[in-house]
């Protein structure tokens, strides 16, 4: 067993889990943050994608025990309150899902795309950012748009914040 | 249209809780004293099981139980059905080998299913399921369904001599042997339609709890049509009667028509939480093993033979198919590579006569049913296939070999069943081509070639017969429950709208457009409108969602339920 001290959303935790306890297990079933979801187990859906230290990082690939000492932000921490994030607002104004499964993970995924790109991304970016998030219901389009409007906009944050 | 109402452009009612993460999946959800279970799996596509020695994985830390085909066998449960009964051209009903929810005696394909161990925690449950040793004796194999009924092949299952399901056909041969008699043409073509996966992106889920004072049972499951598992559960597994016997398929991440079928891990799930004493029993299933149990679609193996008159006018359809649905039959599986497919072989053409066999064959493969479109895309496949074929061989283009055999006169009875009542197939054909300027192909073609570059163009036409319904045609046709769908619209005593229905949202979006639907009806903005479906406790029956038969069945329900509580609710009014 060890002893796993993290942030997670804000909040400090401490739990004793198994030493080879995946980030993702530690979440959904210690904490019972089930928005971060599991399917593939193989690193290649990225259902499972959260933040570790503001980095967007598929969770069924990392131990518990390596996030110890970090801030991990998962899909449930995103909103502030009843103010959905801009990325969350994009993918519903732009039908960016069906399902919802691999959702959480994609807008994970497109905070930090655009974290690291800005509010200028091209859509051939984006597309080829996003080929470690895999969607069996869109077809890419619609999530495509949703990113492509949510960077656009927090350029618009950003010039007005200025 | 109003302005919330059909057609109207309004923000989706489910996605608040899937982009915030409050989504509520089956794997989402932990009972109270939960254990998990993990399979052991056959390694082999053929054996005989010799031994199985439980007694390591027993004492491994945190197993509860360790049980096995002969436990399940003792309680007597049943095994899983095909639903769908095909009678061959002989009058012989479907040769259906026994399908039990753990193997017994033989395994038929890798991936069955042999042990199922039941611990305290996931891995606890996965590391004895790796102590369970099972003693194999291998037996030869075949995967190929066009091998299956060789001589010399082996027997997969004893009621089926030769891996001979059925063999069924459709349409006039005599008529279809003379038009190819006094054919001016034959264009002849053999194809395959490769088996795939359907791969949802979240895999099958089962939670079985079994409640000792009510004598009761509650499934959490992945599944489109969560009153079709009750009824296969109660009527044929024999778990409990429908009564004692809650299914529920909350948040489902997709299906693609493989969480249609009810799958042994169900039933094993549901058995096992009474047999360790009521505590919840849960299944993940993973990657690996979505890929080795989920049930695979398509794999046809196809000879087929146009006949044309002089005028490339198409006089005759012949079709050889062998359609391979592994090792079991799955709930839906007889249906598809029959009423599914072959009544679609006119495609949009007027073709005078068909005749169509279909050969279904067990072989060592994981089980094959339903998978998009279901046995209609493999129709359109072939098809099409067949008049491109065609266009080459008799050097005709492609676009004009398909305007020159369009059915232009409507209603239009094919010799397959269908009756076609409208279409303007020359219209969408224009709309395509215009569309993709394929006037102008020759030139983009001889640019290309200039720059060393291959440049092609290609073309298909689609119908589709969606919703199989209604339940007395498909009834007559041997499926064995009714496809029709049931909807209640309440009318709560403050003004808000509760409809009931019968089909399951996967990703469809029904909590918007059937409430849509039902504001338009009513004159009621959609939020005031809720959608229930997904718990046989809520809805009182249902049929589930496949088959494109939501917005074509289910949806049907609506308006006039809809009116009817409009006109209830006027009548009630204070005057």
């Amino acid at each position: 067993m060890v002893s796993v001290s993290l942030t997670v959303n804000g909040k400090a935790v401490t739990r004793e889990v198994e030493d080879r306890t995946l980030l993702v297990g530690f979440l959904r079933e210690t904490l019972g943050l089930t928005g971060t979801h599991v399917g593939c187990d193989t690193s290649q859906c990225g259902a499972c994608v959260v933040h570790v230290d503001g980095v967007a990082v598929k969770s069924c690939t990392m131990l518990a025990a390596q996030a110890d000492g970090c801030a991990v932000l998962t899909i449930e921490g995103l909103a502030q309150g009843d103010q959905l994030h801009p990325v969350q607002a994009a993918f519903r104004e732009h039908h960016g899902l069906q399902c919802g499964f691999c959702t959480p993970g994609m807008i994970m995924a497109a905070v930090d795309i655009i974290r690291r790109h800005g509010p200028g991304i091209d859509e051939t970016t984006i597309r080829h950012e996003l080929e470690g998030n895999i969607c069996r219901c869109t077809g890419y389009h619609n999530i495509v748009k949703a990113v492509k409007a949510a960077a656009e906009q927090s350029g618009g944050m950003a010039e007005a914040a200025e | 249209m109003g302005v919330e109402g059909i057609g109207a452009r309004v923000l989706r009612k489910e996605d608040k809780r899937f982009i915030t993460g409050k989504g509520r999946y089956t794997d989402d959800i932990e009972l109270k004293d939960t254990t998990y279970a993990a399979f052991v799996r056959s390694p082999h596509a053929h054996a005989r099981i010799v031994s199985i020695d439980i007694s390591e994985a027993k004492a491994a830390p945190g197993v509860v139980d360790v049980l096995t085909g002969a436990d399940l066998a003792g309680d007597r449960i049943g095994g899983l059905i095909c639903g769908w009964m095909i009678h061959s051209t002989d009058g012989s009903p479907m040769k259906a080998g026994a399908h039990p929810a753990i193997a017994h005696d033989i395994v038929r394909h890798v991936g069955d299913q042999v042990a199922v161990v039941i611990a305290e925690t996931r891995a606890q449950a996965r590391d004895a399921a790796e102590l369970v040793a099972v003693d194999y004796e291998i037996l030869p194999a075949v995967v190929d369904p066009a091998k299956a009924q060789d001589a010399g092949a082996p027997q997969i299952h004893p009621e089926a001599e030769g891996n001979l399901i059925y063999d069924w056909s459709i349409g006039d041969k005599a008529a279809t042997d003379a038009a190819f008699a006094a054919a001016a043409r034959v264009v002849a073509m053999d194809v395959v339609n490769n088996r795939l996966v359907a791969n949802p992106m979240e895999p099958r889920v089962a939670i079985g709890s079994y409640d000792s004072a009510e004598e009761h049972y509650t499934l959490y499951n992945t599944s489109q049509n969560p009153h079709v598992a009750r009824l296969v559960l109660s009527a044929f597994v024999g778990i409990a009667p429908e009564h004692k016997l809650r299914v529920v398929a909350p948040d489902v991440g997709g299906g693609f028509g493989s969480k249609i079928f009810i799958y042994p891990e169900e039933t094993v799930c549901l058995w096992a939480s009474k047999k360790i004493g009521g505590r919840p029993v849960k299944w993940t299933s993973d990657r690996a093993e979505a890929f080795l149990t989920d049930c695979h679609g398509r794999d046809h193996v196809t000879h087929a033979e146009m006949a044309f008159d002089a005028d490339n006018r198409i006089t005759g359809f012949r079709v050889h198919t062998i359609a391979n649905l592994g090792a079991y039959m799955s709930t839906f599986s007889s249906s598809v590579p029959t009423y599914l497919y072959a009544t679609l072989l006119s495609g949009q053409y007027a073709i005078p006569a068909i005749h169509a066999e279909v050969e279904a064959v067990y072989t060592n493969t994981v089980p094959v049913d339903a998978y998009r479109g279901a046995g209609r895309p493999e129709a359109t496949y072939l098809v099409e296939r067949m008049m491109e074929t065609a266009a080459r061989e008799l050097g005709e283009d492609p676009a004009e070999l398909r305007r020159k055999n369009f059915i232009r006169s409507f209603p239009h009875q094919t010799p397959v069943i269908m009756c076609y009542d409208a279409g303007d197939y020359d219209k969408t054909m224009a709309t395509a081509l215009a569309a993709a300027d394929y006037a102008g192909f020759p030139a983009r073609k001889a640019e290309a070639r200039a720059r060393g570059k291959l440049r092609g163009i290609g073309l298909s036409c689609y119908i589709e017969a969606c919703g199989i319904a209604p339940s007395q045609a498909v009834g007559s046709l041997g499926c064995g429950v009714g496809l029709w769908e049931s909807a209640e619209v309440r009318v709560n005593p403050v003004g808000t709208i509760e409809v009931l229905t019968g089909s399951h949202s996967h990703g469809q979006g029904h909590e918007t457009t059937f409430a849509q639907l039902v504001s338009e009806r009513l004159g009621v903005g959609v939020d005031t409108v809720q959608i229930v479906h997904g718990d046989t406790d809520k809805v009182q029956f249902g049929m589930g969602t496949y088959g494109s038969r939501s917005g074509a069945v289910a949806c049907r329900r609506l308006p006039r339920r809809s009116t009817r509580s409009r006109s209830r609710s006027a009548r009630s009014r204070p005057t």
